[in-house]
């Protein structure tokens, strides 16, 4: 995906005249090195990936089949009834419309935001260790902490944010209650929590833009705005496709957030006004339902795949005017 | 990488009812015990686990139990809450990890009494020669579904009353005696009238009560009949208890008694802390957390709950089939839940007993508790407890109840009618297997 | 062995001041570091707020407005998390996890993504697809299927539960892809080739050292994941023998809301990850920039 291999490497002549048996062997232990080495070197990847990935994945896909209760020993085969169940299910659909809404809410911003941040870092600054350890202290903050700051500030009664509002003449917003506002308050804890996570992300793929591109373009008089539009982010598009697919990803799997804000309601809220699909799929299965929770998760990898799929060949074109 | 942590499970897990209704573990075997899975030898060195949500306070307990059997060494483990039932929900199901001895919380017990192959019967092990010392709902809450299995023994009991801000209601003109507060609503008419009363002496800040969900609760435990039959089947939709309960709730937002506080979230403390809400349901271990918000001593009083009793929560000791030693496992509960136990355990870490015998001691019925202004708790929690009628508590109780609390809630929002919210809980009760 | 020096010499001379620095003028400036302390601030807040909270009382939470500096019960309700809780053991633990799985994850992934990036081999791409694609499998259902494994591996209630399945995931691995595929000189390779370099020899020579920055950010971003990791650690664990993560979440327990013990707890637990950046954040991401490899 997007990684330009220089395929000459293999074809590098072996070196110089040597006696032809030694040469001959010689050979072979060349060929076996370039033709097998990469099999060996992505090999512990794939097989630990099948020993802890793949057996879940597929005893998943056989309960699915199944109205299968945790507890019980009973399971009675049921072919694809719980996939037609969830077709129709409105439940299954709210979830996957707040899915997609809180995704977009807060990829869009966080990915920009990062991105700038990245950009104001990769410079020489005072301070600049201080202010990129900083960026990781969101993602390392407990959970503990993130539910009870962030209920202080969208709280309805004593919430800082609502104090504030109040000088506008807005009053007593309750943030959990409206679809809208609710993903807003979610979005708004997730890019907290993950925006400096992905500037130090781009920040690394910075680091490796040649310097004389910014000096050269410092001397036809670019800005530091211009800089970033036509130099960092064409070097930095593999980065920013395995930002954006690495976020759709997790956003489409947002479990924590949601769970949180809700301060444990399963449902999302009692409209289910926020829950999403790994939370329904959590609800589900806390009400022992392992079968319908796993043709969910199911359906839940099918629609990742489709997102994921379509912003990769969004962030190429889009981009692609650029290089 | 980004793998989502989730700390809190959902409070409520059950199973399907009918699913395994024959019992695996055979019939009343009164005085087997250690004739099967225990073949340990006396002087043999064994190991017993202990799962728990929560410091039960066992420590000196667990010496004692070594006194007699100087082979055996105890190990305890503590989890979160729900973090403690889930897991033990997936031991069960993959047949491996789960202690010796677990502790069961009321809210979960009904997901377990259907599977009684997965517990060992007490009956076994003696065990049933203590059911007349025990309150009788109690007792019925560890008995398997189809009644073959004595599955688990009570700890503790959540003996129910209405914690109230005596400051507010003196504020509102109303009395603040603990004993005119108590006569003021023997039945939850009453107490929403006193409500009505609360609101038109328009309190700056304040409101009569949190939220109606831990009222529906209490008054559907108080029925004789609450979501399921006795045969185990929901009947919430026909129960008209249940509609009594919920209309009663209903007339609680309506008449604007409610703070719109949902209990446990953080908002709902700082509530607690401040007095923005003047009642609230309250099961004997809520006391702990009152305490926990620092609301100052005697900002809450105890009165007695409506309607007659209640109880809410409370603990039940259960031996999974996984564990090796059933025998001294089934002593150690034996010991856990003994008269001496409990009324230790309740000086200590105020858990009230669920021995009747025990609401007579003195140590139990003439305790005052400084910090709600001297309320006799141990009287005002043991009447609540002993007026509770038994009740079957069916596998799924937990899911139907957050059902109507959801309804509840859209109501409270303003996002449907009384009418439109019921038809959706029951709508959701019915997907519920 | 042109190949060994090669690759120091590819880092950026560091007195070089890049022309950016000098361009800027002094209102952009101050924006930026208005910009950046303005986001030091937010990030670092409810970290702080924990700390405020941890040493105060349950009551601090209530007031309004919020406390703004710490109280004089820190140490107390440190202690009383030590009392509740084996933390040492669970420090020690977390430690030797999070340490293991990071070393793993930076030293496999620059293998495989050596591979991805660089080298010609059949199926190559339908390779790194598939790779991307395990992302994307849902997390949330691998719990009962993974614990069965383990029951069968028997290596419930051990640290194998927790390191084996993570000493490598797609996430590194399509990380170092890209890094490597952009920031490694082919020729740097070529040169390598020529010099009689094996594959490995190439791996060890030229890319282990070229890969530096990025896997430095990966190590410590899986450092970080390890140590945080809650929701498996909790379910193959034993309270007996915890990781941070399964001890602090029995403070929180039973009916209470004792919020000022949990956040004393992962304060706690936060605090040594917050320390390992303070004191190495220089090596670790200021690294990047001496580390950062002409294209």
């Amino acid at each position: 995906m997007a990684t330009r291999a220089p395929d000459r490497l293999a074809a590098v002549p072996p070196d110089g005249p040597v006696r032809s048996r030694h040469r001959l062997r010689r050979h072979l232990v060349h060929q076996l090195d370039v033709k097998g080495s990469p099999y060996a070197y992505v090999a512990p990847f794939f097989l630990l990936f099948s020993a802890f990935g793949l057996f879940p994945l597929a005893y998943t896909a056989w309960v699915s089949l199944h109205e299968w209760t945790l507890l019980s020993d009973e399971h009675t085969f049921v072919g694809l009834d719980n996939f037609r169940a969830l077709l129709a299910d409105d439940y299954f659909w709210n979830a996957t419309f707040n899915t997609l809404s809180i995704g977009v809410l807060s990829t869009a911003p966080q990915l920009l935001l990062a991105i700038w941040l990245a950009h104001l870092l990769n410079r020489p600054l005072r301070a600049q260790t201080f202010f990129r350890v900083t960026l990781l202290l969101p993602n390392v903050t407990s959970v503990v902490a993130v539910v009870v700051i962030f209920s202080q500030l969208f709280g309805r009664d004593f919430g800082v944010i609502n104090w504030m509002l109040g000088w506008f003449g807005v009053d007593g917003v309750a943030w959990n209650e409206g679809v809208a506002t609710s993903h807003v308050a979610i979005s708004v804890m997730i890019m907290w929590r993950w925006t400096g996570y992905n500037a130090l992300i781009f920040l690394a793929a910075m680091q490796a833009v040649p310097r004389e591109l910014y000096e050269a373009a410092t001397l036809d008089g670019a800005s530091g705005a211009t800089q970033l539009r036509k130099i960092t982010i064409p070097m930095i598009r593999p980065t920013i496709i395995f930002v954006v697919i690495t976020s759709t990803i997790g956003a489409m799997q947002v479990l924590a957030e949601p769970l949180l804000f809700g301060t444990y309601s399963i449902s999302g809220g009692p409209d289910r006004q926020y829950q999403t699909l790994s939370l329904l799929i959590y609800e589900n299965f806390t009400k022992l339902d392992f079968g319908y929770a796993s043709a969910i998760s199911w359906m839940m990898f099918v629609f990742i795949v489709l997102v994921a799929g379509v912003n990769y060949l969004l962030t190429r074109r889009a981009k692609g005017g650029l290089t | 990488m980004r793998k989502l942590r989730h700390r809190f499970l959902a409070p409520m897990v059950a199973v399907s009812a009918l699913a395994v209704s024959l019992a695996a573990c055979g019939g009343d075997g009164g005085g087997t015990a250690g004739s099967s899975a225990s073949a340990s030898q006396p002087g043999e060195k064994i190991k017993l686990t202990v799962a728990l949500f929560s410091d039960f306070h066992y420590a000196p307990l667990y010496e004692a139990f070594k006194k007699t059997h100087p082979n055996v060494e105890i190990v305890e483990r503590r989890s979160q809450f729900n973090d403690h039932h889930t897991n033990l929900i997936t031991q069960l199901t993959t047949g491996a990890g789960a202690a010796d001895v677990v502790a069961v919380e009321g809210g979960y017990i009904g997901a377990f009494t259907p599977v009684p192959d997965k517990f060992y019967n007490l009956k076994d092990y003696g065990l049933e020669r203590r059911k007349s010392e025990y309150l009788d709902w109690k007792w019925q809450l560890g008995v398997s579904n189809d009644g073959s299995s004595l599955m688990g023994l009570g700890t503790d009991v959540g003996g129910l009353a209405m914690c109230y801000r005596p400051d507010l209601f003196k504020k509102a003109g109303l009395p603040a005696d603990r004993d005119e507060v108590s006569a003021l609503w023997p039945t939850w008419d009453a107490y929403i009238e006193t409500g009505k009363k609360f609101v038109a002496a328009k309190v700056a800040g304040a409101k009569f009560t949190d939220g109606p969900g831990e009222h529906f609760r209490a008054m559907v435990e108080q029925a004789p009949v609450g979501f399921y039959d006795d045969q185990y089947k929901i009947v919430a939709g026909t129960n008209p208890e249940v509609r009594k309960a919920y209309d009663m709730s209903v007339k609680i937002v309506d008449e604007g008694l409610s703070a719109k506080l949902a209990a446990f979230t953080p908002p709902w403390n700082t509530g607690i802390a401040k007095g923005t809400f003047a009642t609230m349901v309250c099961p004997a271990w809520k006391t702990g957390t009152i305490k926990d918000q620092k609301p100052g001593e005697g900002a809450w009083d105890i009165a007695a709950v409506p309607g007659g009793g209640g109880n809410q929560g409370g603990t039940h000791l259960m031996l999974p089939k996984q564990g090796k030693h059933p025998k001294e496992a089934a002593e150690l509960i034996d010991l856990l839940t003994n008269k001496e136990s409990q009324i230790m355990l309740f000086k200590e870490a105020s858990a009230l007993p669920s021995l009747p015998a025990l609401y007579d001691d003195p140590a139990v019925a003439d305790y005052v508790n400084p910090y709600f202004g001297n309320a006799p708790i141990g009287k005002i929690f043991t009447s609540a407890a002993k007026a509770l009628k038994p009740q079957h508590v069916g596998p799924k109780a937990g899911d139907v109840l957050l059902a109507f609390n959801n309804g509840l809630q859209r109501v409270e929002q303003g996002k449907q009618n009384a009418e439109e919210a019921w038809t959706q809980a029951l709508k959701d009760v019915g997907r519920i297997k | 062995m042109s190949a060994r020096t090669a690759a120091p010499a590819a880092r950026r001379p560091r007195t070089t001041v890049p022309a950016a620095r000098r361009s800027r003028s002094g209102a952009a400036r101050r924006l930026t570091y208005l910009t950046l302390t303005a986001v030091a601030f937010f990030s670092a807040l409810p970290l702080y707020y924990s700390v405020v909270v941890a040493s105060r009382d349950n009551a601090a939470l209530a007031d309004v407005p919020p406390p703004l500096l710490p109280g004089g019960n820190l140490f107390a309700n440190i202690a009383r998390v030590f009392d509740t809780v084996p933390f040492a053991l669970a420090m020690l633990n977390s430690v030797l996890v999070s340490g293991s799985i990071a070393i793993a994850v930076m030293f496999l992934s620059t293998l495989a993504g050596f591979a991805f990036a660089k080298l010609r081999f059949r199926g190559r791409n339908v390779l790194l697809v598939l790779t991307v694609a395990t992302m994307m499998v849902p997390a949330q259902l691998g719990i009962i299927p993974l614990y069965m494994l383990m029951v069968k591996l028997e290596w419930t209630g051990t640290m194998y539960a927790l390191i084996a399945p993570a000493l490598i995931n797609a996430f590194g691995v399509f990380f170092m892809t890209q890094y490597l595929s952009r920031a490694l000189p082919t020729e740097l390779l070529e040169a390598g080739r020529v010099d009689g370099c094996t594959t490995w020899g190439l791996f060890w020579h030229v890319v282990l050292p070229a890969a530096r920055p990025a896997a430095a950010v990966l190590g410590m971003l899986t450092f970080m994941s390890a140590w945080n990791d809650y929701f498996w650690p909790l379910v193959v664990l034993t309270p007996e023998d915890p990781t941070v993560q399964v001890a602090l979440s029995t403070l929180a327990s039973g009916y209470v809301n004792d919020y000022v013990l949990g956040l004393a707890g992962t304060t706690l637990g936060t605090l040594p990850l917050v320390a390992v950046f303070a004191l190495l954040g220089k090596q670790i991401i200021g690294g990047i920039m001496q580390g950062a490899v002409k294209g």
